[in-house]
Parts: structure tokens; C-alpha cells; sequence
């Protein structure tokens, strides 16, 4: 595994075999999705941007909405082999401005993430999600940690997925 | 609980390399506005600066206008740019310089000041776009300067972030407002200042203001409104944030006052994002030395 981690930009999914390291950088409202299914060893990262899809979306990224993009980052990772009764995740993001309003979507997507995840059955170990501060998450598939770095606080484990699974 | 006798007059006048704007994107700024500009009164404008002209010419052939001959002549690229673009680029290359250095004071790395800026002008264009509310370039060049006043304030801010965000959230009040209750002043009133003593125009002065309190504008002005959805979208989106993150307000009212709804509003923020993307690294390059 190289030191360098995979980037996951906005609205991107990536699935990975074997030792990987794959990060998120500046999210605000966005959230992050880190799993793993520790038996296959496979990961997989998504960079969640809004809640829901609509119809008069033209975008082609399915990881631009909460329901289409847990829905193929779960997809993906069975592809490389994953079973979904083994994967366990962990979610991070969805800031918010301080006010709350109708179009706060840092709720309303982490929201989202987190019912779809339920639909389809997938554990989710750990959140970080809401305040007001930008993050940046890491998961390393070697130790199945976890990390979420802010501006203010520095670097945390938000959790071991590997000891969660 | 002001905790300092500094004035906004002190920080202008004590902060080392504060930003100025070259009078020659000024001077575009303001022949690219007028009702009786052509592509020759532009162009001759533009030719007062070197480095601009080669910028100007390097766009007008670059891959993304994919032109089949060669643009050598000023007037002709202002032609192929058009005149809204190319004022966009004068002022885009005037700030680049000081808005790519980091800024401690706010925990922006290198070019994070840069990024959000940019993206804020992208969004507020596409805000005004969208609802039809404010001219669009107008609002572009306004999202560009909103936090022309962080680069002053940032070096004396220096240390103080942490704890005065926690500060903030202990009180559970936006960043600007602390920013007021500690300075007795915000880094859009440096802003403002900032904005006056470089000429600029009315509407943009406001919209630096103004861009965290739209609703204390009177009376409302669109291009400010269309800022602050802008810096709303964009620090959602996570462009540029730094250690003050997302803690500021936004008014409702301002929303309103645009005929912005939920769904317009995520709606937006697909296409801000496709729009940042396209012309992000493009105005990114051009900016460059």
C-alpha cells in the first residue's frame, strides 16, 4: 500500500481490493461514506454532495445523491467481491450553516445517507456528523481506522471498522 | 466585549502588502461596463497592461475555445472572449496574486482563499442566472471581492481563531458577529473600507458589506442577495473553508427576496459545481505568471 491516499472527489464513489488508503478533503455539507468488508478486503469511499435524486438531474455521477450513491458504492463493492451482511461503514460530514432553515441539506443529506444505509441492511459503526465545521476523512483499509481531521481540533479515530465489523 | 482599541482605520493602515487592484483591471472593469464600450475601447484598455494582454491572447487560444487559427490581435480576442469575460479575467488575474498566499488568521492553506472566492463569484453568477434577480456578471466580479476584508483582518486574527471560534459556538452565534463583539468590527466591514479606498464601485462595496447581513442593505440589493447564496452554496460545498467553517447565518429573507425554494436551491448546487469544475482550473491557469 502506498502512503498516498486515493482521493474521492466530489460526487466520486471508488471501490478498492486489498490495501488501500482513500480520503475525502474539505467536506462541508457533504458526507462521507467509508466501508469495508474486512473478509474480502475490500473498501470503498463515497463523497455524498446532496440528499435525494430527481428526475430533472442531469448529472451522471450517482455519488452526487445520497440514494444512488450508497446504493453504488454498495454495488461497486460487491463487484470486487464484498458481501453486503459483512460490510460495515462509518459516516462523516453533513456541516451546516448556524442557522436552521429549509434548505439546510448538510442535515438533510446526512439524513439521507443514513436511511439508505438502513434500507440496505449495512452497519454503520460511527458518525461524525452536523456542526458548523469543515472535515476531512481518511480510512486506511490496513487498520480499518477511521480518521476525520478539522481545522480547529486536528486529527481523530472516529473508529477501527475492522473492530466494529 | 470589545478587547481592542484598534479601529478599521489602524488595520488599513498597519497591515503589511495589503491587496490593491492594478488600475488596469480597474480600468477594464469600468470600459467593459459602460454602455458605450466597444471591442476597441476595451482592447485598448487591456493593452495599458503587458502581463494582461498575454493573458487575454493566451485565453483567446487556449483549447477551450478550440479556434482553428491562431489569435494575435488584442481586439479580435476580446471579440472571441466577449467583453464580460474578459473583464472577468482582468479582475481574476489582478487578485489571483494575493488570493492564492494562505491566510493564517483564518487557517487558510495556499490558494484556499483563492478557491472559495472563485467559487463564491461562480455561484453568485449562477444565482442571478438562475432566478433572474441581478445582472450576472456584476455578480460575479461581487463574489470575487466579498472577503477582500479577511486578507487584511487575517494577519491580526493570527492565534485567535481557535478560541474564538470556540468562543463562537460556546455563545452559539455566527462568526461575523464575533468577529463584531471582539473587534467591533467584522471582516466585511474591512472589507467595505478596503473597497472604498480602492474606488470601487457602489454595488460591489455593498455586496462586500453586506454579504453575512443582506437584510441590513437598504434598500435590498439582488447582487447582494445572490453573494450570499453564493458563499451559502460554496462553503457548503466545502471550496476554500477554514477554521471559521461554516458558522455563519443565512437570512431567509435574502432567499425570498430572490425566489430561491428547497428544491431550487439543490437544483443549483448540481450546476454550481459542474460550472466551478469547467472554469475553476481554466481562470486558474490564465491567473498564473
Amino acid at each position: 500500500m502506498t502512503d498516498t491516499p486515493v482521493l474521492v472527489g466530489l460526487a466520486e464513489i471508488q471501490a478498492l481490493n486489498g490495501a488501500a488508503m482513500l480520503t475525502c478533503l474539505g467536506l462541508g455539507s457533504c458526507v462521507s461514506v467509508c466501508a469495508l468488508d474486512p473478509v474480502a478486503n475490500v473498501s470503498g469511499m463515497a463523497h455524498i454532495m446532496l440528499p435525494q435524486s430527481n428526475p430533472r438531474s442531469n448529472s451522471n455521477k450517482p455519488g452526487t445523491f445520497a440514494d444512488t450513491g450508497v446504493q453504488e458504492l454498495v454495488n461497486s463493492m460487491e463487484a470486487l467481491g464484498a458481501d453486503r451482511s459483512r460490510l460495515v461503514c462509518a459516516v462523516a460530514g453533513g456541516a451546516s450553516t448556524c442557522t436552521h432553515i429549509g434548505m439546510d441539506f448538510g442535515k438533510r443529506t446526512a439524513d439521507a445517507v443514513v436511511q439508505k444505509l438502513k434500507a440496505l441492511g449495512v452497519k454503520c459503526a460511527a458518525a461524525d456528523l452536523g456542526g458548523t465545521v469543515g472535515r476531512s476523512v481518511t480510512m486506511s483499509t490496513d487498520s480499518g481506522n477511521v480518521t476525520v481531521n478539522t481545522i480547529n481540533m486536528g486529527e481523530s479515530v472516529l473508529c477501527s471498522l475492522r473492530e466494529a465489523a | 466585549m470589545v478587547t481592542t482599541s484598534l479601529t478599521i482605520e489602524d488595520i488599513v493602515k498597519k497591515t503589511p502588502d495589503l491587496p490593491t487592484i492594478p488600475a488596469a483591471a480597474l480600468a477594464v472593469m469600468r470600459e467593459a461596463d459602460s454602455s458605450v464600450s466597444t471591442a476597441h475601447s476595451v482592447a485598448a484598455q487591456i493593452a495599458q497592461d503587458q502581463a494582461l494582454t498575454a493573458r487575454v491572447l493566451r485565453l483567446s487560444n487556449s483549447a477551450y475555445y478550440g479556434l482553428s487559427r491562431q489569435v494575435v490581435d488584442l481586439q479580435e480576442a476580446v471579440v472571441v472572449l466577449g467583453m464580460r469575460c474578459v473583464r472577468n479575467l482582468a479582475v481574476v488575474a489582478a487578485t489571483y496574486p494575493w488570493m492564492s498566499k494562505p491566510l493564517k488568521g483564518y487557517m487558510l492553506a495556499p490558494k484556499q482563499m483563492w478557491t472559495h472566492s472563485f467559487g463564491v463569484a461562480v455561484a453568485a453568477q449562477l444565482v442571478a442566472k438562475k432566478t433572474g434577480s441581478a445582472p450576472d456578471e456584476t455578480s460575479f466580479i461581487a463574489g470575487l471581492l466579498h472577503n477582500i476584508g479577511k486578507v487584511a483582518l487575517s494577519i491580526w486574527l493570527e492565534n485567535k481563531l481557535p478560541m474564538m471560534m470556540n468562543m463562537a459556538i460556546k455563545e452559539g452565534i455566527p462568526f461575523d458577529e464575533l468577529e463584531r463583539k471582539v473587534l467591533g468590527f467584522d471582516h466585511a466591514d474591512v472589507g467595505a473600507f478596503l473597497g472604498e479606498q480602492w474606488n470601487l464601485p457602489k454595488i460591489f462595496i455593498e455586496a462586500i458589506h453586506y454579504h453575512h447581513r443582506p437584510d441590513e442593505c437598504i434598500p435590498p440589493n439582488s447582487v447582494v442577495d445572490c453573494v450570499h447564496v453564493g458563499d451559502y452554496l460554496t462553503m457548503a460545498m466545502g471550496f476554500g473553508l477554514g477554521g471559521d467553517g461554516l458558522r455563519y447565518d443565512v437570512s431567509e429573507n435574502a432567499l425570498a427576496r430572490i425566489g430561491l425554494s428547497e428544491t431550487d436551491v439543490d437544483e443549483l448546487t448540481e450546476d454550481f459545481v459542474k460550472e466551478y469544475q469547467k472554469y475553476e482550473s481554466l481562470f486558474e491557469e490564465m491567473s498564473r505568471d
